[in-house]
């Protein structure tokens, strides 16, 4: 039996969207749940959440 | 800043309470100091001033009400707001200004000044606010112009304008320090003394054909005779007899603006009446009717720069070196200003125009064209005014006050022909004195003196012409032109303007336009080519004025579906912008809207750059559109249906529509698509609904939709469209959800199906479709720049395309009708929605199994 620690994250479909094109880059999903649910590594946390902002932060608009 | 200024003024209030009763007498002194004494004003009787007697009345006035003061026990009070700030000052940084000490009576005094950047905050719901505001748009740029808090900035060129239009250093300073809540900054007072020390000194004259350089202080002049390249261009008349050292110009009376009257204006009305009656009033009558007219707080006749001295002097330039002599000047900071003698111009033929008797122009139209003639003479400048506004009236009064020949440059060909549309319809001008010069029309004008329009390209063009155009230029070139008037001003490229100025002969140049983009470089360009900027309107004063709709605008987010939003983030190029106009909930959004406005009675039109996406929308709804391939006939019958027919509410318009058709039964505007980040596009649209008919309806609103699509590029570039608009003082609610949207009967796209059938079609569309603007041509004279350029023929389109594709495609192989029209049956399934996962399963037992604890726990 393998175990891998994982981690549930909710979020809506347009970010799951965003996360399953990541995911296609390198993967990280351990399980794909529904709309609004997935499983992934625990240990990619950090990363995952670093490109997300990344990613999101290209439709902003900011003055500066 | 506004937010920051907000919070240092909250940390004194008390403070401001008690100075407020106690050191009234102070103020009183203070007052006295001034020349200038309430009472006194009566007897103060020059016509164009800053008006300072009015502004200290005002002040007094306000101040009094706020004379109740409450006796407080304040020192350990002040200790503790002491404290207080010493608590925040940190958070500031460099920009805590708490040691600039306020007035014992700021309370009163609407503006806050910025000692580094030259940033001027005005208070805009101050009782004064509207005197300040008239000043501070004649001395500094505005930046922003929300409800209550305002923001200028003081610039060279904004202080080189205002020394421009007859205002003095002096008077600058003291009216600021009139109203600023704390005494002008040493770095400020400095900054204008060393900006306006030079500028709008030296003025640059054609009189009777010649060029003169005049000015009203003679040391200038010896300064600039100081040097060689001014010096050798001196035309030398005979007056070697006198020795004198001012004897050395020729001193003349300085101008005064007298009995010019622009067409159009009350004034215009009043001189008719007065004929008739059989009086006539003496010209300084006249001239203090205006000032009584143009007044509020400054002044717009340029009499006061002469007030001392009243005598101008002058020498005269050869006019073949007149171009050197004004880059001389501008390098030794002496920027020249141009002014047009016209009354005294005998060279040039007069044109015989007039406004027609019943073409009646509104009050801020009349005040900038007074900043334009406000001396008797015409003054080279920019006005800026917003859309729908009515610039073009603006320029054919000038015009008809002018009234020698005119040249009038626009961005494309369809603009030429509404100019001169325009002219005709307000004017009395002629079929024969008014010309068109495009690729297609080259004529001339009959007689002495007459009116060309004509594209920028067409007049700067460098490369081949034919024949025809060649003379016609020859014919433009090798007369002078009293009046050069430039149509949206922003818009054309540098060298392109350089060409345009250098090559034609004119006397004065008045530029228009609507969003003077400021952030780049350009508008220096504009100041040393056309001259400063006259006048910008503020378009909150207009709508509240009625002159323009009032609109509220709004935000729409669509969520993206899943099936849109995955396809979105695998595509590249340009297909992304077809999947995020083709959203399904955008679509949805759109009809629930337009059926919620059409229930009101608001007649509709829905924007959308991209073709595709046009024709979509409005098949799928069951709407007209118009886009560029739409035949002229066909366009006009639906333009009339529109306008008349009660069952036609909404169209569909493409980028045909941003300025050439003029809706004013609209009163409701969504945007679906756009052109990228384009400020000037949001504010044309814009446009199109300020010019609304029922406008003056009490309570009347119009509404501005943009759509867009969540988490997608368009949100950046909407919020980028939006700062100009947000700067003119709009404010853009965000709407997340739209209430009822779901209970719509028959709403477009409701099930996945249909939704994945969307997808599919919108996948297969090819990748030209995401082009915006395919369906607009731009035509030979037209600005690339220009996104609304546009050309409606179709003959126009070349005879042969070349394309480049595969065997397969060539030969029909991709073509529609090779499409499977029945959906597998297997591709539906795998997008239906997957049954709860089972690990969902085990939580939910487990959780149902704790509830069932706890309640028996309980019982």
């Amino acid at each position: 039996m393998k175990a891998i620690r994982g981690i549930l994250l909710t979020c809506d479909s347009a970010v799951k969207q965003i996360l399953l094109t990541m995911n296609e880059k390198s993967s990280f999903i351990i399980e794909d749940l529904d709309d609004y649910h997935v499983v992934i590594k625990a240990d990619e946390e950090w990363r995952v959440r670093q490109e997300l902002d990344a990613e999101l932060e290209k439709n902003t608009y900011s003055l500066e | 800043m506004a937010g920051k200024r907000a919070a240092e003024e909250s940390s004194f209030p008390f403070k401001r309470k008690r100075k407020n009763a106690e050191d009234d007498d102070d103020y009183v002194q203070v007052d006295n100091d001034d020349e200038y004494t309430p009472g006194g004003s009566s007897s103060f009787s020059r016509p164009a001033k800053i008006n300072v007697s009015a502004l200290t009345r005002k002040l007094a006035q306000t101040r009094h009400p706020n004379d109740v003061g409450d006796e407080i026990n304040e020192s350990s009070l002040v200790a503790h707001r002491q404290q207080q700030d010493n608590l925040v000052s940190h958070i500031f940084m460099d920009q805590d200004f708490s040691w600039l000490h306020l007035k014992p009576d700021h309370a009163a005094r609407p503006l806050w000044i910025g000692p580094d950047d030259g940033h001027i905050i005005l208070e805009a719901f101050s009782p004064i606010a509207e005197q300040a505001q008239d000043f501070l748009v004649a001395i500094s740029e505005p930046v922003s112009r929300p409800a209550f808090i305002h923001e200028y900035k003081l610039t060279s060129y904004s202080l080189y304008a205002a020394v421009s239009v007859g205002l003095q250093t002096e008077d600058i300073i003291e009216v600021l320090n009139r109203l600023s809540k704390v005494p002008v900054p040493d770095s400020i007072v400095e900054f204008i003394r060393e900006r306006t020390l030079s500028y709008g000194k030296v003025k640059l004259v054609l009189k009777h054909n010649k060029y003169f350089v005049e000015s009203s202080h003679p040391e200038t002049l010896q300064y600039l005779l100081k040097d060689s390249v001014i010096r050798e261009a001196r035309v030398h008349t005979q007056q070697v007899d006198n020795s004198i050292k001012a004897a050395t110009f020729t001193t003349s009376k300085a101008p005064v603006k007298g009995a010019l009257v622009i067409p159009g204006t009350r004034e215009a009305e009043k001189k008719k009446d007065e004929t008739v009656s059989g009086k006539s009033t003496a010209p300084s009558a006249a001239a203090s009717k205006d000032a009584e007219l143009f007044t509020s707080v400054v002044g717009v006749d340029a009499d006061e720069v002469d007030e001392d001295d009243e005598n101008v002097h002058a020498f005269e330039i050869d006019d073949a070196k007149v171009d050197e002599v004004k880059k001389r000047c501008s390098d030794l900071q002496y920027p020249m200003l141009e002014e047009y003698d016209f009354r005294n111009d005998t060279v040039n033929a007069n044109l015989d125009i007039d406004l027609k008797p019943s073409t009646v122009i509104r009050p801020y139209q009349e005040t900038s064209l007074s900043k334009m003639f406000g001396n008797g003479r015409a003054r080279s400048g920019i006005i800026v005014l917003p859309c729908g506004a009515g610039k073009t009236l603006v320029g054919i009064t000038a015009a008809c006050t002018i009234k020698k020949s005119c040249l009038v440059l626009c961005t494309s060909s369809v603009s030429v022909m509404q100019w001169r549309q325009q002219f005709m319809q307000w004017s009395n001008v002629t079929d024969k004195q008014i010309a068109v010069f495009t690729a297609d029309q080259k004529e001339k004008f009959a007689g002495d003196s007459g009116i060309v329009v004509s594209t920028y390209s067409m007049v700067a063009n460098t490369h081949n012409r034919s024949h025809e155009s060649k003379k016609m230029m020859e014919f433009l070139t090798s007369r002078e032109w009293g009046f050069i008037l430039l149509d949206e001003v922003h818009v054309v490229p540098a060298a392109m303007f350089r060409r345009v100025v250098t090559t034609i002969k004119a006397h004065s140049k008045l530029g228009l336009t609507a969003t003077l983009v400021r952030e780049d470089d350009k508008i220096a360009d504009l100041n040393y080519m056309i001259g400063p900027k006259l006048y910008e309107a503020n378009w909150m004063d207009l709508a509240a004025k009625g002159h323009i709709a009032n609109v509220q605008c709004a935000e729409v987010w669509c969520p993206m579906t899943p099936e849109f939003y995955r396809e979105y983030l695998r595509e590249q190029s340009r297909k992304r912008m077809l999947l995020y106009c083709m959203n399904p909930r955008k679509f949805q959004a759109c009809q629930f809207l337009i059926k919620y406005h059409e229930d009101r009675g608001d007649k509709i039109i829905v924007f959308s750059d991209n073709v595709y996406a046009l024709e979509a929308y409005a098949r799928k709804l069951g709407k007209l559109y118009i886009h560029g391939g739409t035949s002229q006939v066909e366009r006009m019958r639906i333009l009339q249906n529109f306008q008349h027919n009660p069952a036609v509410n909404t169209i569909f318009l493409s980028k045909v529509g941003d300025t050439s058709i003029d809706l004013p039964e609209a009163t409701c505007l969504i945007q679906i698509s756009s052109h990228f980040g384009s400020r000037r596009q949001e504010a044309q649209r814009l446009g199109r609904i300020l010019r609304a008919k029922r406008r003056n309806d009490e309570g009347f609103n119009a509404f501005f939709y943009s759509l867009v699509s969540k988490d997608t590029q368009e949100m950046f570039y909407s919020t980028k469209r939006q700062q100009f608009l947000i700067d003119q003082g709009y404010a853009f609610k965000v709407i997340t959800h739209l209430d009822g949207l779901e209970e719509l009967p028959d709403l477009v796209y409701k099930t996945r199906d249909e939704q994945i059938e969307l997808i599919s079609s919108v996948l297969l569309a090819s990748e030209s479709e995401a082009d915006l603007g395919t369906d607009v041509r731009a035509g030979e004279g037209d600005l690339p720049g220009t996104i609304t350029s546009k050309d409606f023929g179709a003959n126009k389109f070349p005879a042969v395309d070349r394309t480049t594709g595969s065997l397969s495609a060539l030969s029909g192989g991709q073509h529609m009708s090779y499409i499977e029209q029945n959906k597998s049956a297997n591709k539906k399934l795998a997008r239906e929605v997957a049954p709860r996962h089972k690990l969902f399963a085990k939580r939910d037992k487990d959780m149902a199994t704790a509830r069932r604890e706890a309640r028996t726990g309980r019982g």
